[in-house]
């Protein structure tokens, strides 16, 4: 008889499975690799080293194409297997000698990937607090001079979950900036989560002013989940901003965690670097717009979903019904967290609506 | 509890559907929906019309690129809603027209494009996707072979993978298949086809039919190799999932799939469409096979077993590439990661083209 029939898995991977799912795929898991990788998982604890071994099966893959002299492949197969090292780590924050272990292969395989892309890509390091923040920035092929959308990331998220969102605005002619601020990434380390976000937003277009192949006149600013809060806080503050997107950001946050999965919670906690939930909550109560979003006056594009368990829909209503500027609001009926399971009803819609309030001819 | 030809469709179709471009949640939605088989393909078409109205606002509003992505989802769920819905012709019928609508209007908004083509064929015509990659001035091309369910408007994500790396694509429907099948009955001579698509291929003077390779999935995997050993102007063969004598387990093939090729090789009774499944047969020819050949096939295949592309690359006289998946399934849709751009990289070397 199997002794493990029957046995439930522990409510960390449920939590895990029924949250994120669509997003794992949309992003670009292969879909069985999804369903072995979790349905092979019982326990959280053994969350990051099953990734990471389904990661290494798509680092070999890249390995050999690279071998080969098949760039090309490699670079998709290295961005694959980036993505399953990044979903070994993304919440894993109950053993940080792992999480980092695999966060450094993360950035790794994304960093080999990054010359065999098309288009290709860069690693650029963004002077910010004495310290460096780190980026991709990857350019349309043939544009002299694009415009750029400076993408912000989430409490989870990091610039290596990025490859499907980048192309979308490579193929209308923007490049991106995909970066690691405080509490994210790479930056997780060095600086805690920073509500006050204009800060390193403010950093990133300084940055973005250095480059002679940039135009820095037409920047935009994009941000998912968290990031979607943090993208219009720096829209409030930093006028050099032409056009925002939001993806189920919060509005304002409260002290509590109740009724929050309890991996994000702990996530927010060590990435805030709070010793204990008192701690964190007082970090949360700064995640606000309340009386800063009067000033965002840029044209913005808010994307909700009904069914978001982590962000109510209600955060967009508030945020688009206090924005000075033209606002779309989008709330996707049947959407969940980022609209994930729904990506056809916003990825390419915000795109195309970036690209022309950049001045990017339509395509 | 759904019945057993809608969880066998489930079961068996999962990693095609969504490798091949049909969003993950709208698999998992629409196929809950679905309790009878009778109403699977009026499900799948309520969600191609939700694709379809995205890409016409699109193309209203006047952004090409999000309209042609838009329109080949809906294409591709159009598509499946009739795939094997042979109980109800009409409503297939009119469910394909819809798939061949959306994909046609989606064909000159892509990058790269695509150009609908007619290729005489038997006194009518055959019709297929042209798609040639950027900024090539005569490329060599990819033949690509439909099988007894799948048709022209499934292949984006395939083309796409070859187009990447050099390769022009020309996906066609043939006799039985997708717009061939009202005209054209299942044939196990499929050469007769190939030699008509290649015949058109030498008339474009945009094309360098010198270099024309060959692909074909799942019962195309037994009609490109059947057509590699009549036809020298194959200079190359990708075979996904093919069988080498199709009748040997024609009566254990899932229902659906029988019901399919009884109605597709338009067979009166099942004794007759056995007789018909005989004459797909690669066991005389595929010593005459001397073109290289790259064979891909999951050991944990359900419905064509995995070593009857042993038994294709045993007999078959030209170079052999095995690709043998331990954890594949048909297609190995389940691991595409493990061929789809390992079989193109290989095809662009044997084409000649420069590696990207």
């Amino acid at each position: 008889m199997d002794t493990t029939a029957g046995k439930s898995k522990d409510k960390r991977v449920e939590a895990a499975i029924s949250h994120w799912a669509p997003r794992f795929v949309a992003n670009g898991v292969p879909l069985t690799d999804f369903q072995e990788v979790t349905a092979g998982c019982d326990r959280w604890e053994d969350w990051c080293a099953a990734w990471s071994a389904r990661a290494a099966i798509h680092e070999a893959l890249g390995e050999q194409a690279l071998k080969d002299g098949f760039k090309l492949s490699a670079g998709e197969h290295y961005t694959r297997a980036a993505l399953c090292y990044h979903f070994g780590k993304f919440l894993f924050v109950n053993d940080l000698e792992q999480m980092k272990q695999a966060h450094r292969k993360a950035v790794e395989c994304r960093n080999k990937a990054l010359p065999l892309l098309d288009p290709p890509g860069e690693r650029v390091a963004i002077p910010y607090e004495g310290k460096h923040l780190y980026g991709i920035l990857r350019k349309p092929r043939g544009a002299a001079k694009p415009p750029v959308v400076v993408m912000c990331m989430g409490l989870d998220s990091t610039k290596e979950e990025m490859d499907d969102y980048e192309k979308r605005f490579l193929k209308r002619g923007l490049a991106t900036l995909a970066f690691d601020g405080p509490g994210q990434g790479e930056a997780e380390y060095d600086f805690a989560i920073c509500p006050e976000y204009e800060k390193p937003a403010k950093a990133v277009i300084d940055f973005v002013e250095t480059r002679t192949d940039l135009d820095s006149g037409r920047v935009g600013i994009w941000g998912v989940s968290f990031g979607g809060y943090y993208a219009p806080r720096a829209a409030a503050f930093d006028k050099r901003i032409k056009a925002c997107v939001a993806l189920s950001g919060p509005y304002q946050r409260s002290a509590s965690f109740e009724g929050r999965p309890v991996m994000n919670v702990e996530a927010f906690r060590v990435r805030s670097k709070s010793a204990n939930l008192e701690e964190a909550g007082k970090v949360a109560l700064r995640v606000s717009l309340k009386g800063i979003a009067k000033n965002i006056t840029c044209p913005i594009y808010i994307v909700a979903g009904t069914k978001d368990r982590l962000t109510p829909a209600d955060a967009a209503k508030e945020l688009a019904a206090e924005v000075s500027g033209p606002c779309v609001l989008s709330i996707v009926e049947g959407g969940n967290h980022v609209v994930n399971n729904l990506w056809y009803c916003y990825r390419d819609q915000t795109a195309d609506w970036m690209a022309a309030q950049l001045g990017a001819p339509k395509r | 509890m759904p019945d057993a030809r809608v969880q066998s469709a489930i079961a068996h179709w999962a990693p095609r559907f969504v490798s091949n471009g049909v969003p993950l949640t709208d698999f998992e939605e629409v196929t809950a929906g679905v309790e009878r088989w009778e109403d699977w393909c009026r499900a799948w078409c309520a969600r191609a019309a939700v694709h379809e109205e995205l890409g016409r606002r699109s193309l209203a509003d006047g952004y090409r690129l999000s309209a042609g992505e838009h329109l080949t989802r809906a294409a591709v769920c159009y598509h499946f809603s009739k795939f094997v819905f042979v109980i109800d012709y009409e409503q297939m019928k009119a469910a394909h027209r819809k798939a061949v609508e959306c994909r046609n209007l989606a064909l000159p908004l892509l990058d790269p494009p695509g150009e609908r083509v007619a290729i005489p064929y038997e006194g009518k015509q055959l019709y297929g996707n042209l798609r040639k990659p950027r900024g090539v001035a005569k490329p060599p091309v990819l033949v690509m072979c439909m099988g007894l369910d799948s048709t022209k408007e499934e292949m984006d994500v395939n083309e796409g993978v070859f187009l990447a790396r050099g390769i022009a694509t020309l996906t066609f429907d043939g006799p039985g298949q997708g717009e061939g099948e009202y005209d054209f009955a299942i044939r196990g001579d499929y050469e007769v086809a190939i030699n008509a698509v290649l015949d058109y291929v030498g008339s474009r003077g945009d094309l360098d039919a010198t270099r024309t390779g060959l692909w074909g999935v799942s019962l195309g995997g037994y009609y490109a190799p059947r057509a590699a050993a009549f036809e020298k102007r194959v200079k190359a063969c990708i075979v996904l999932s093919g069988p080498f004598e199709w009748v040997e387990y024609f009566d254990k093939l899932p229902e659906l799939t029988r019901n399919t090729f009884q109605v597709r090789s338009r067979s009166r009774t099942p004794g007759e469409a056995r007789s018909r499944a005989a004459t797909l047969t690669l066991k005389s020819v595929a010593k005459n096979i001397t073109c290289p050949l790259f064979i891909v096939a999951g050991k944990q295949d359900g419905i064509v077993p995995w070593e009857e592309g042993e038994r294709l690359a045993a007999a078959a006289s030209g170079p052999v590439v095995r690709c043998f998946l331990e954890d594949g399934n048909h297609v190995a849709n389940n691991r595409v990661y493990r061929y789809r751009s390992q079989s193109a990289d290989w095809m662009a070397r044997q084409l000649s083209v420069t590696p990207v």
